[in-house]
């Protein structure tokens, strides 16, 4: 990893177009700019693991019990979605 | 990457067998965080699995899901593209979007939906988004049934 020392509005170029500024320094945190080009996803540490741990969870649904989950579902809701080739001439509606 | 192409129409997955429609393939164009070689998701629905919807990966290790329309969970449900996401997924602010939360049906029947992190679709592009942060009052692991 590389460590280096930056003072208040100094910052540091990543890459082709990505730039980390330190904005201000507070005695709860420090404040990051972060500039990236439109098709680089930036996102918090724990959101991002948040959501890996979430997304492979949902990756691993026991397939036994689904059918038992579908039809108590159904029972439940009003409503179904629908996959948009169900719906050949127009735009998508959902329920 | 895994480059076969399998029949779409009439798919093998986790979930049971289904007949699937090439137009139904949606592209996540920032991957799924922990399946980031997977861009490709295949959206299958079958009477017996309404109102679940099976997400099927078509890439690398095809990935299998689960999801359902968080308004049918959650009836206020309600979350907000901002402009950028909105380009992403190739949206006008005119454009029906379709909405689904990831399943996770546990061992022992107990399952849970993320709400914190939908995906979005524009069903007219088939272009997708995980929101990381979609809505912040609901968890990942919100008790479903």
């Amino acid at each position: 990893m590389l460590v280096v020392t930056r003072k208040r509005g100094e910052s540091i170029v990543v890459g082709d177009g990505i730039e980390i500024q330190v904005i201000s320094l507070g005695r709860n945190g420090v404040r990051i700019g972060v500039t990236a080009p439109r098709d680089v996803p930036v996102h918090r540490r724990e959101v991002y693991d948040l959501v890996v741990a979430a997304n492979r969870g949902a990756a691993t649904s026991a397939a036994d019990s689904v059918s038992a989950l579908a039809s108590s579902l159904r029972n439940r809701v009003p409503a179904v979605v629908v996959v948009p080739s169900e719906v050949p001439d127009a735009p998508l509606r959902l329920a | 990457m895994n480059s076969e192409s399998p029949d779409l129409t009439s798919i093998e997955t986790r979930f049971g067998h289904f007949a699937g429609n090439p137009r139904d393939v949606v592209t996540l164009v920032e991957g799924l965080p922990g399946f980031e070689d997977c861009r490709r998701f295949l959206l299958l629905s079958s009477p017996s699995l309404e109102p679940l919807v099976c997400v099927q990966g078509l890439d690398d290790d095809r990935p299998a899901f689960l999801a359902i329309d968080p308004r049918l969970v959650e009836p206020d449900y309600r979350c907000r593209l901002d402009d950028l996401q909105r380009r992403r997924v190739g949206a006008s602010l005119e454009t029906p979007l379709l909405w689904l939360a990831l399943v996770h049906v546990a061992d022992g029947g107990e399952s849970t939906v993320n709400l914190r992190a939908p995906l979005v679709v524009n069903p007219e592009r088939m272009r997708g988004l995980q929101l990381l942060a979609g809505h912040d009052e609901y968890d990942t692991d919100h008790r479903l049934g």
